[in-house]
């Protein structure tokens, strides 16, 4: 039986039982819109988390471990050759030290801040990074001037993202932007500490400037050029040669692991802290969204269970119009295909209708989310993300489901005693 | 050569009740038609005739005997080529009608074509058939909106669209009235004209004047019209 006869036949009856079939279809489409809604919502919240705890596949942080027996004797050390070693380990692409500032610092502002009078002063947390490592995040010059000069600084984009939503409202400051703060200056005190009210011997007052914001900055404070960091800490006495952590590049994601093993023979250990903390929230979000899709999987079993209810009612009340099909030269595949060609119409439609209900949903709980949730740091736009994939995936999950479900009227169908169908009244 | 042959077919029901013993409507017909003919078959209510038609058919392959029709042996080929062989060789007519009630009367003349390879040029020769029975402008309407009698040379209009050269029917008249009966049979005349073999199932006399052989179907054997005599060729 060619196709397109096939869909026209089938056609006609559809047309006919369309208020059945449209129940059918409407369970179909419940199903398939949560399972769609649900999977837009996972991938949705798994972006968040990708922002929030961005981490590359190809690369680690290498540091000291903390209760190494060389560590203990003094041995163990980030130093240039350490850096060196690891640069040499097979499938490493590059290897970027960073350094603490190893010595305390203050911030002291007292004036206007972007129209608004503060007075506020900070411990100053620096990590020194090399300006590879920023690259173009920096809009300014992203390096050591010498001493008695401006240092460089970068910011985390997610520290902005904490200022505008939680710092500024509280204090009543003025939201910012990246380029409201590039260029802007911050006095900055060494060898001075408000917390433990120590200053070392000689402490220097200078500035620093914002050249710009990126992922690559730490979190817990600023990030400088690492020639700086190594100067002020050798000028105070601290140690300019160790690192605290190494960034280690992989050519591929898949030398990690390799890569991982050749740390661990020198000795050094990897800080995964991070990774682990977003692989964990990502695991959540993935057994959250699997739990609400297997709901989701267990309404479209339903909608199965209906659609084979009302396709053996179709069934039951077309029995002498199957006995003329097959007079008039219809096989059983014959008949089974019409059955499951209207399933299969009744699956597509629900599918569609699925996927137009997940979009519709999830827009409106996006718009409600805008307008009744507090703008909390890392807010998205939107709490869903659709792609091609959640369609192929909700319309073939409700094609699956209609066709399962026709599956035993239509083997019913066509197992009919032509004869017995014929006499039926 | 023969169109049909039937030997010793025997053909039993369960018992309609427990301890009752199974129904034996069919007890040993035989019967042989040859091409061309035009054979009428009677027999009152329940006597079995629609059993026989849809034997003769390949509907009901459940008996016992011997049957061949249009040289194919009926329980020994398989379902599909029973398909085959109503869908190209053997054309069917209901006592009602029997028309799909969702495709138009130009679709439900297609119907044959729907299955297998399709029949060929299906459409012209649709069209025609819908001509030869005075409906060529009925093409567009749904089964609710034609009478009885439209009805029934739409179904004759679909049994004819393969162009079989046997054509089976099942009190054909029996829904309609006089004049539009007395036009199916002049139909069923013409056809038999033109070298068709029909066999219809019929207990109107109208439609056996018509045949050029009457059987009757009594106590489960077919006679000649009038006579005791179980041989029938």
């Amino acid at each position: 039986m060619r196709i397109g006869k096939l869909i026209r036949l089938a056609r006609g009856n559809l047309v006919r039982e369309l208020g059945a079939l449209a129940v059918s279809a409407g369970g179909v489409a419940l199903g398939t819109g949560c399972l769609v809604f649900f999977l837009a919502l996972g991938a949705g919240l798994q972006r968040v988390v990708n922002d929030v705890f961005p981490v590359s596949t190809r690369e680690v942080e290498v540091v000291v471990p903390q209760l190494a027996f060389g560590s203990l004797l003094g041995e163990q050390k980030l130093d240039d050759a350490a850096v060196a070693k690891l640069r040499a380990i097979r499938g490493v692409a590059a290897a970027y030290p960073k350094m603490q500032l190893r010595i305390p610092a203050v911030t002291r502002y007292n004036g206007l801040f972007f129209g608004k009078e503060i007075r506020m002063g900070l411990e100053v947390v620096a990590t020194g990074l090399m300006p590879e490592l920023v690259g173009q995040d920096a809009r300014m010059p992203f390096g050591d001037r010498g001493e008695g000069q401006p240092i460089p600084v970068v910011v985390n984009r997610r520290l902005l993202e904490l200022y505008n939503k939680v710092f500024a409202p509280q204090r009543g400051l003025p939201p910012l932007v990246e380029s409201n703060l590039v260029g802007f200056q911050i006095p900055v005190e060494l060898g001075r500490s408000f917390v433990t009210s120590r200053t070392l011997p000689d402490p220097q007052e200078t500035s620093m400037v914002v050249v710009g914001f990126s992922d690559r900055a730490t979190l817990a404070g600023v990030s400088m050029p690492l020639a700086a960091i190594q100067r002020i800490n050798r000028r105070f006495g601290a140690d300019a040669t160790g690192y605290s952590s190494v960034l280690v590049r992989a050519q591929s994601a898949d030398d990690v692991s390799e890569l991982a093993a050749a740390v661990k023979r020198l000795g050094l250990e990897i800080d995964d802290s991070e990774r682990r903390s977003a692989v964990q929230i990502g695991a959540a979000v993935e057994l959250v969204t699997l739990a609400l899709s297997l709901l989701a999987a267990l309404i479209t079993g339903l909608a199965a269970v209906n659609t084979m209810q009302a396709f053996y009612a179709s069934v039951r009340e077309r029995t002498r119009e199957i006995g003329v099909l097959r007079a008039v030269g219809a096989t059983r595949g014959d008949v089974a295909a019409v059955v499951l060609a209207e399933a299969a119409a009744t699956g597509l439609a629900g599918g569609v209708v699925g996927v137009l209900i997940a979009r519709g949903a999830a827009a409106l709980l996006d718009r409600l989310a805008r307008k009744g949730l507090p703008d909390f740091p890392f807010k998205p736009d939107t709490f869903f993300r659709f792609h091609a994939g959640h369609v192929a995936v909700g319309i073939g999950v409700a094609l699956l489901a209609a066709l399962l479900g026709a599956f035993l009227p239509a083997r019913a169908a066509a197992r009919l005693d032509p004869a017995k169908a014929l006499t039926e009244s | 050569m023969s169109a049909i042959e039937l030997r010793a077919i025997r053909k039993r029901y369960p018992p309609r009740e427990p301890g009752l013993p199974p129904q034996e409507l069919l007890q040993g017909v035989d019967l042989t038609v040859r091409r061309g003919e035009f054979v009428a078959v009677e027999g009152q209510s329940g006597s079995g005739k629609s059993t026989l038609l849809h034997l003769l058919g390949g509907l009901d392959r459940d008996f016992d005997g011997e049957a061949r029709v249009l040289g194919c042996d009926l329980r020994a080929v398989k379902d599909a080529e029973l398909a085959a062989l109503r869908h190209t060789q053997i054309g069917f007519v209901f006592q009602s009608f029997n028309l799909l009630p969702a495709l138009t009367a130009l679709e439900n003349v297609l119907l044959p074509d729907f299955f297998g390879a399709g029949v060929p040029d299906a459409e012209r020769r649709a069209r025609e058939a819908l001509q030869r029975v005075g409906l060529a402008d009925k093409a567009g309407s749904r089964p609710a909106a034609l009478s009885g009698g439209e009805r029934q040379r739409v179904a004759i209009a679909r049994a004819l669209l393969a162009r079989p050269p046997l054509l089976l029917a099942d009190e054909p008249t029996g829904n309609l009235d006089a004049k539009t009966g007395e036009g199916v049979i002049d139909l069923f005349r013409q056809l038999h004209r033109e070298g068709m073999t029909l066999l219809i199932v019929t207990h109107e006399a109208r439609v056996s004047h018509a045949a050029s052989r009457v059987l009757v179907l009594r106590e489960g054997v077919l006679h000649a019209d009038g006579a005791e005599a179980v041989e029938t060729e």
